[in-house]
């Protein structure tokens, strides 16, 4: 009720932004037609048909896929900043939450870029443009977690995600910047976890499951790619968001999980999880892991749209138009290089 | 109904054409078409994508140049050149052969003009970064001469030691950052180094803009002075991260000097050649200037008759196109003509094919207008495009509306400035049609509405002469007829007079409302009851002409049933209650003394209906036999309900019945399940049929009474038009004459007070009121004229013409022009 009676005093209009911008993602129809293209020009020739009408008019023939992507990501990062610049609390901090994320994605990858020694001039533009802030560039300063923590990030809204890295003095390698950008992660979630359930009601109901289908995600990944690796159990156990469904109980199991095989009998004994591995396999037909876990995370994000006054919607966007634009640029891509076989892995959303 | 007189009531006659255009005259043709503005085609392959229909290479083509073209007027505005508004619209170009031209002319023209924009912001760059150079010595002047005080003490001991000892020497870095960062880079500093890095900056004075954005940015100067090449690492690399600039600066104040002269000496060099470059770019541009807007006019012209070309069926053999289009009867010669036009200037050998045929669509609406009655055909089509070929109310709404409105807005001077303000539009017109893209929403509504705005002026400045208003004051034009009760009394201002027709009246005012009555106790309740009445006889005689418009409909489209069914029973209806009503009004205007008796006509109406049959008191009677011709009129109009619901119905069931009879008659071999299917089907339409009729016919009866007492808004209106005017009068202009001193500056306190009154007569009766009538007029229109016959479910005709495609080219309007 209370959402109900207060919710459009400040984010009525705002919400009323998304739904609108939500009906310009492209439908099946729009995805049979777009995958029928010869070129990249006729590509843009269809894109003009939807809603992103001129969005390419301004660029010269031939296009690239890195143009298009390019001008995808511009557009969604205008519609965020847009309704970012005007809202107010509590959806500011919310959406700020969602910046987060992109926010350590490009720390990690400035991060490996150093240690691969690029220049920061190079790697710079490579960020995601929603998780830039001021500090980014001078994060090639840094030799460990510690000291990232101490000279740059202490001042930006991350730095409680970093609690548990302060101490880390050890030097910054691959493994441990992996180990890094999951702990990060981890407190991300978790906090972002704590804080929709704080905001409570409907967006409590819808954010929750998303955010612990996210984490259960990451758990599950983690484990998988902890296999041939030399990581402790426990330090396994330590990187796992303690958001998900799979806590407690699931993650104990799946911290000793020896084998792809273990990780797909554990993830069948909980309910929502019982269908994943379904289809998923390394024949032509056969899906990724990855592949059904964007799948399960759409539908779960388009039906966020069907309850109102909640702030999922804002996430549930920004999520379904990255996904739209992985499809488009997949597309694309599959043009460019006139291999068609997999043209059809996209994943439609509507 | 004859064929002629049918064009200035009902739409032009439409007729559906089929043309085969041979390949090679096809593009001149429809460009000839196109100039004319004749036909609309309907698009032939509405199931194929748009990149898979011919001509698919042109059209990208078009693309391609349009975005160039785009570049180059972005260029040009961006340089702030001006043309003249005035420009030559020159025709489509001819062949494709012409066209490649232009393509290749635009194409070099955006490659220089792109190489000679690269080569100036080089040259900026190149300047900026000598022009942060020399602030940047400018600012380490500062530094280093504050250095000589406290702060400074520490670093000149420690050069007076130096040499040898590399690690206790004080070194610096000297460079520019963005103002914005400055902040975020002294804390990063700070925290990275420990505090052991001493920054310090020095705001830049002049303004830089940035080469490539051309916005003008704010910097600093900042210089870093730490110990160690640790140190020296790190505050490299944050100012690599944060795209500092770091420019050499020797800490001797005669090499920085000797500098500084170079790099002055070197930025007056440079100022020439950007000077020079910028010069030789802007005649580029202003060249380029003169002729864009007709090469966007040629490349639209280009792309749309690709376009258009592209909605035609290509025949199976590849020689040519169908195509098919709606023109108007009257055009056919003249499409012929135009084809024939084409196919010579194409020089081909197989002529064009024109052929009529029938089509089950309905034909697009075309209401031709002229400047006055666009304005009303535009209301109209808000509510609905005219079914093809029904009676077009706009032709009608041109006077109702405005009178209408005039009725509600009744004052002479209030009247007046509407009709100056749409006089002054109307005055101003060329220039203005010139330049509508530059007016905004609102104002460009108000030109668009300007004769209507002009008309609404002249009626109200009428109706206010008919109910002598101005500014709520009254004029004696003719001389009052009233004789004061008391002759021989002095009235003062406070005297109240009441006005009793029985003993003061003369003969009759010569036009409109007797000016006495604005001094009268009275005036409310006589005006109230005569504009009450008015509002009711002028609703009676829109309605019922809206009635009788419904029957040239049913007439025009040969619908008879209608005419006895539907149009007889609602005429009936409505006549025997509001026609009845509006009778009684004449006649107790006409024929009932004042003196004698004062029948109530509302009371009458209600006992007509709620005890009918039974006698009324002779004092109430307004003549003889009343009771009995109201029983009449009650019965035959509740008979005619019945009939509106049931009879239309009823007749087409029975047609249908013997239709379908005499159809099984002929075939004996009909399926049962077949049978049941259709049953089934028929009596989920009849049903459907009943509800409908049923819904129209309580709109209907319902309607009669409340679109009646809707034409009451005529009445409210005018009556808060008027209160309004009279309170605004009596609480600013009143007073101000009553109570002001004016040996003691009181005249000065009129000035503002009279401001205050124009203000709020302009704002509030002006504006407010006039829109709150205008709308008031499109819903009396819109709901309780256009429900009587209207259906409104056409589409309007859109013929391919270039005129109309480049009055909303964006780019055209882009081009700032003088």
């Amino acid at each position: 009720m209370g959402d109900m009676t207060t919710f459009n005093i400040d984010s009525g209009y705002f919400e009323g932004l998304v739904r609108g911008y939500r009906s310009g993602i492209l439908r099946r129809n729009d995805y049979h037609n777009l995958v029928e293209c010869e070129t990249l020009d006729d590509l843009k020739l269809h894109l003009q048909g939807t809603d992103y009408g001129p969005l390419l008019a301004n660029d010269p023939s031939p296009l690239i896929v890195q143009t298009i992507d390019e001008r995808l990501k511009e557009r969604l990062v205008h519609e965020f900043t847009h309704i970012r610049n005007q809202c107010v609390q509590p959806l500011a901090q919310f959406l700020d939450y969602m910046t987060y994320g992109y926010m350590i994605d490009n720390i990690i990858l400035l991060i490996t870029g150093t240690l691969r020694n690029r220049p920061i001039a190079e790697l710079l533009p490579r960020c995601h443009p929603l998780g830039q802030f001021d500090e980014l560039a001078t994060i090639s300063i840094a030799q460990s977690p510690a000291e990232l923590f101490n000279a740059v990030m202490v001042d930006t809204p991350l730095a409680p995600f970093f609690s548990e890295c302060v101490q880390d003095e050890n030097d910054l390698d691959e493994m441990n910047i992996e180990i890094l950008r999951n702990k990060l992660y981890k407190s991300y979630l978790e906090d972002f976890y704590a804080f929709c359930k704080k905001l409570g009601g409907t967006t409590a109901d819808v954010m929750c499951p998303i955010l612990a289908f996210e984490a259960d995600r990451r758990a599950i990944t983690i484990t998988i790619n902890s296999f041939r690796t030399d990581l402790l159990k426990d330090d396994i156990e330590n990187l796992y968001p303690k958001c998900g469904i799979l806590f407690p109980e699931g993650l104990k199991y799946l911290k000793n999980a020896e084998d792809r095989e273990e990780v797909r009998r554990i993830c069948e004994r909980f309910g929502p999880y019982k269908d994943l591995y379904n289809g998923v396999g390394d024949g032509p037909n056969d899906k990724t892991l990855e592949d059904k876990f964007f799948e399960e995370e759409v539908k779960m994000l388009m039906l966020s749209f069907e309850q109102q006054f909640h702030f999922g919607v804002f996430y549930a966007f920004v999520k379904l138009k990255e996904q739209e634009n992985r499809n488009i640029v997949w597309i694309a891509e599959c043009i460019a290089q006139k291999n068609k076989n997999k043209i059809d892995n996209y994943i439609p959303i509507f | 109904m004859a064929e002629k007189e049918t064009y200035f009531f009902r739409a032009t006659d439409m007729q559906m054409v089929e043309m085969f255009l041979s390949q090679e005259c096809a593009y001149e043709c429809v460009k000839e078409l196109g100039e004319l503005g004749l036909i609309q085609f309907i698009d032939l392959e509405k199931g194929t994508n748009l990149f898979q229909r011919s001509f698919v290479p042109e059209l990208k083509r078009a693309d391609e140049m349009e975005r160039r073209l785009r570049y180059l007027a972005a260029e040009i505005n961006a340089e702030g050149i001006k043309v003249p508004i005035e420009y030559e619209i020159p025709p489509a170009p001819n062949s494709t052969a012409t066209e490649s031209d232009l393509e290749t002319m635009i194409g070099t023209l955006e490659d220089e003009l792109k190489e000679v924009k690269k080569n100036l912001t080089a040259l900026r760059n190149s300047y900026v970064d000598l022009m942060e150079l020399k602030q940047t010595l400018i600012a380490a002047d500062i530094f280093f001469r504050k250095g000589s005080g406290s702060l400074w003490s520490v670093p000149t001991n420690s050069y007076s030691l130096e040499e040898g000892d590399e690690g206790g020497r004080l070194h610096f870095i000297t460079g520019v950052i963005d103002r914005d960062k400055v902040g975020t880079f002294e804390r990063v500093i700070w925290r990275s180094c420990r505090g052991n890095v001493f920054v310090k900056t020095v705001e830049i004075k002049d303004e830089m803009t940035d080469p490539d954005s051309g916005e003008i940015v704010e910097k600093n100067v900042f210089i870093c002075f730490f110990q160690g090449n640790q140190l020296e690492q790190r505050v490299k690399k944050i100012c690599d991260g944060m795209s500092c600039r770091v420019y050499p600066c020797s800490e001797k104040t005669s090499r920085r000097h000797e500098v500084r002269d170079q790099v002055t000496t070197r930025l007056a060099e440079m100022e020439d050649v950007i000077c020079q470059t910028q010069e030789h770019r802007t005649q580029q541009l202003k060249d380029i200037a003169v002729d864009i807007r007709s090469w966007i006019v040629k490349v639209k012209k280009w792309r749309s008759i690709y376009y258009t070309m592209s909605k035609f069926n290509v025949n199976d053999t590849r020689t040519g196109f169908i195509a098919e289009g709606w023109v108007r009867t009257c055009d056919l010669e003249n499409v012929k003509q135009a084809l024939k036009r084409g196919a010579t200037t194409s020089g081909s050998v197989v002529m064009p094919i024109l052929n009529t045929v029938g089509s089950s669509m309905p034909p697009p609406t075309y209401h031709p207008t002229n400047k006055i009655t666009k304005g009303y055909q535009v209301i109209i089509d808000a509510y609905g495009v005219a079914t093809y070929q029904e009676i077009n109310p706009a032709i009608f709404t041109v006077i109702t509306f405005p009178f209408l409105f005039g009725i509600m807005f009744g004052d002479m001077a209030h009247g007046l400035f509407l009709f100056l303000f749409g006089a002054w539009f109307i005055y101003k017109e060329s220039y203005f049609d010139l330049r509508k893209h530059l007016l905004d929403e609102i104002i460009s509504m108000l030109y668009h509405g300007r004769y209507i705005i002009m008309m609404m002026g002249i009626f109200a400045s009428y109706s206010g002469f008919l109910y002598n208003e101005i500014y709520s004051k009254g004029v004696d034009i003719f001389g009052s007829s009233w004789r004061m009760p008391n002759d021989d009394q002095t009235y003062t201002s406070s005297d109240s007079v009441t006005l009793d027709p029985k003993y003061d009246y003369g003969p009759p005012y010569y036009y409109g409302i007797d000016p006495m009555w604005i001094l009268s106790e009275n005036k409310l309740t006589y005006l109230n009851s005569y504009k009450m009445k008015l509002s009711v006889i002028l609703g009676l005689s829109q309605m019922t002409f809206g009635l009788f418009i419904s029957l040239s409909n049913y007439r025009y489209f040969g619908r008879v049933l209608d005419i006895w069914f539907t149009f007889i029973p609602q005429l009936i209806f409505l006549e025997c209650i509001i026609g009845y009503m509006c009778f009684l009004i004449f006649y107790k205007w006409f024929f009932v003394d004042a003196g004698k008796s004062n029948p109530s006509i509302l009371i009458t109406m209600i006992d007509m209906f709620l005890s009918i049959g039974s006698g009324i008191d002779s004092d109430d009677k307004f003549y003889e036999g009343q009771e009995f011709v109201q029983l009449c009129l009650v019965i035959i109009a509740l008979c005619m309900v019945p009939i509106m619901f049931a009879a239309k119905p009823l007749i087409e069931k029975y047609q249908r019945n013997k239709d379908v009879a005499d159809y099984e008659a002929l075939s004996y071999d009909s399926d049962d399940e077949d049978l049941e299917e259709r049953e089934k089907a028929e009596q989920a339409a009849e049903l459907d049929i009943w509800v409908n009729q049923g819904i129209h016919t309580i709109e209907f009866c319902l309607g009669v009474i409340s679109n009646t007492a809707s034409y009451l808004r005529l009445w409210a209106l005018s009556l808060a038009h008027s209160e309004l005017s009279e309170v605004l009068w009596d609480m600013t202009m009143y007073y101000a004459f009553e109570w002001l001193d004016w040996d003691e500056g009181g005249c000065i306190l009129l000035i503002f007070i009279f401001a205050a009154w124009a203000a709020l007569t302009v704002s509030i009766l002006l504006c407010m009121e006039g829109l709150s009538a205008f709308l008031h007029a499109l819903r009396l229109h819109w709901v309780e004229f256009q429900n009587k016959f209207y259906d409104g479910n056409g589409y309007k005709f859109l013929p391919f013409s270039f005129s109309l495609i480049l009055e909303n080219e964006e780019n055209l309007e882009e081009i700032s022009a003088i």
